[in-house]
């Protein structure tokens, strides 16, 4: 594996790391899936560039679009989470245990 | 809910699931989960109570990490292999990472953990679509790469799906519960299948939407969302408790009605595979499930709880004839005598 294809594995791999291993707050769950996605864009952009596929050139904007969307849906969640349980703090989301 | 969002969000489902199973590109497969997932995040939290908030925000979380996580697979074996087809997956890292990113988004063991809690805080029909419609795109994917990906693993994960949604199902008193802890039975069986004959996974997928449909229909009309008050649901229409006890127990796989059918072809093509030991397996931890499956049947139809007795009639004002529910109810209950046509459509 190339250098650069190791260096976005790793950053995908750490942000997901990130965020199996959070602990207290929803917004470092949130954070950690952003960069994530951010993780996939520049892959997504150098793919055309290398390959030679300009039709491939909008694709990067797309996952940008929908990821940007779904931070929006995160951070509503966020937010209706301090409405409803007073803070983000992950341990207050216990009201459906079996 | 504004009848005009509620249509934005029922569409948005409808187009997303249809992006998804008539792609053949992983962007655009990754593209139609992606809308999924966000419409049907106010269907789950509309009620706004704080269960509903919570079970939107671990429904969110656990589909997001495996829609990133499908698009890095994809990444991954581009990147090997040059292309983004769905068919052509072979890189063994993006395989595995595929498995387990499907496995987070159907609800398989052990991923399992958000299903039993999203579905508790959802009302009844936004549970029906949550077990049913968003379970299509990601059984597509699978179908789609089956050929190649590793069959001990998927095997592990449908015999430990099917133990645990067995297993932690016996001590549920919520409906809705009960009938997650059924769904993952119910993909342990589509799953142990895939990788040898894929038309049996949709053949599965088929008959348990019609049956979970049956099942959540059923229970919204008589407003069931516990065992206790299964107990009572008998006086509001006696008919469809009846029927609601066969749905049951074609759920359960019991013979003369259709839930039998995708078992038993499942347990001759694993035999025919030479997977004996995996199908008794697979049999004998189905039989954790009849249990409340019988258990729920029992509390419709054959006891009647200590009341007194002008608590057995109720005023019943509104008779509404529910057609849907009758004719997913006739199917999930007659169609077994059919499956010589059914196998051959497949």
């Amino acid at each position: 594996m190339s250098p650069l294809h190791f260096s976005f594995y790793s950053a995908f791999t750490f942000s997901s790391l990130g965020l199996a291993f959070h602990r207290t707050h929803l917004i470092s769950a949130l954070l950690c899936l952003e960069s994530m996605m951010l993780s996939m864009f520049i892959p997504l952009s150098i793919w055309p560039v290398e390959n030679q596929t300009p039709s491939f050139a909008l694709v990067p904007i797309l996952m940008l679009a929908f990821s940007a969307c779904e931070t929006g849906t995160g951070l509503a969640m966020l937010v209706a989470s301090a409405r409803t349980h007073g803070s983000d703090h992950l341990h207050n989301l216990n009201l459906l245990q079996c | 809910m504004n009848p005009h969002a509620k249509l934005i969000c029922t569409v948005s489902l409808i187009m997303g699931t249809s992006i998804t199973i008539s792609s053949n590109h992983w962007i655009l497969a990754w593209t139609g989960l992606e809308i999924n997932t966000l419409a049907i995040i106010p269907l789950i939290s509309k009620s706004h109570h704080p269960r509903a908030i919570e079970a939107t925000i671990k429904y969110f979380l656990t589909q997001s990490t495996a829609s990133a996580l499908i698009l890095f697979s994809s990444m991954t074996n581009a990147w090997s292999t040059g292309q983004w087809d769905i068919t052509q997956l072979n890189h063994p890292t993006s395989c595995l990472m595929l498995t387990m990113a499907i496995a987070i988004k159907l609800g398989l063991v052990p991923f399992h953990f958000w299903f039993p809690e999203v579905l508790q805080g959802s009302s009844l029909i936004t549970a029906l679509l949550l077990s049913t419609l968003m379970k299509l795109p990601p059984i597509t994917l699978l179908l789609l790469t089956s050929q190649s990906l590793n069959t001990t693993l998927l095997t592990l994960l449908a015999i430990a799906s099917t133990l645990i949604g067995g297993w932690m199902g016996l001590n549920q008193t919520q409906t809705r519960k009960i009938l997650a802890f059924s769904s993952i039975s119910h993909l342990g069986w589509m799953i142990m299948i895939i990788s040898y004959n894929p038309q049996l996974t949709i053949l599965t997928f088929i008959l348990y939407t019609i049956m979970t449909s049956t099942v959540f229909l059923s229970l919204a009309q008589i407003k069931v969302l516990k065992l206790s008050t299964m107990l009572i649901s008998w006086t509001k229409t006696p008919m469809l408790n009846a029927t609601v006890m066969l749905t049951l127990l074609s759920l359960a796989g019991l013979p003369p009605l259709t839930g039998f059918m995708p078992k038993w072809l499942i347990i001759q093509e694993l035999t025919k595979q030479e997977m004996t030991p995996m199908a008794t397996i697979i049999t004998m931890l189905s039989l954790l499930s009849l249990f409340f499956y019988l258990r729920l049947a029992y509390h419709s139809t054959i006891t009647l709880p200590p009341n007194s007795s002008n608590h057995m009639k109720l005023w019943r004002t509104n008779k509404t004839l529910n057609t849907p529910t009758a004719i997913l109810t006739a199917l999930s209950t007659t169609l077994l005598p059919l499956s010589p046509l059914i196998i051959t459509m497949l």
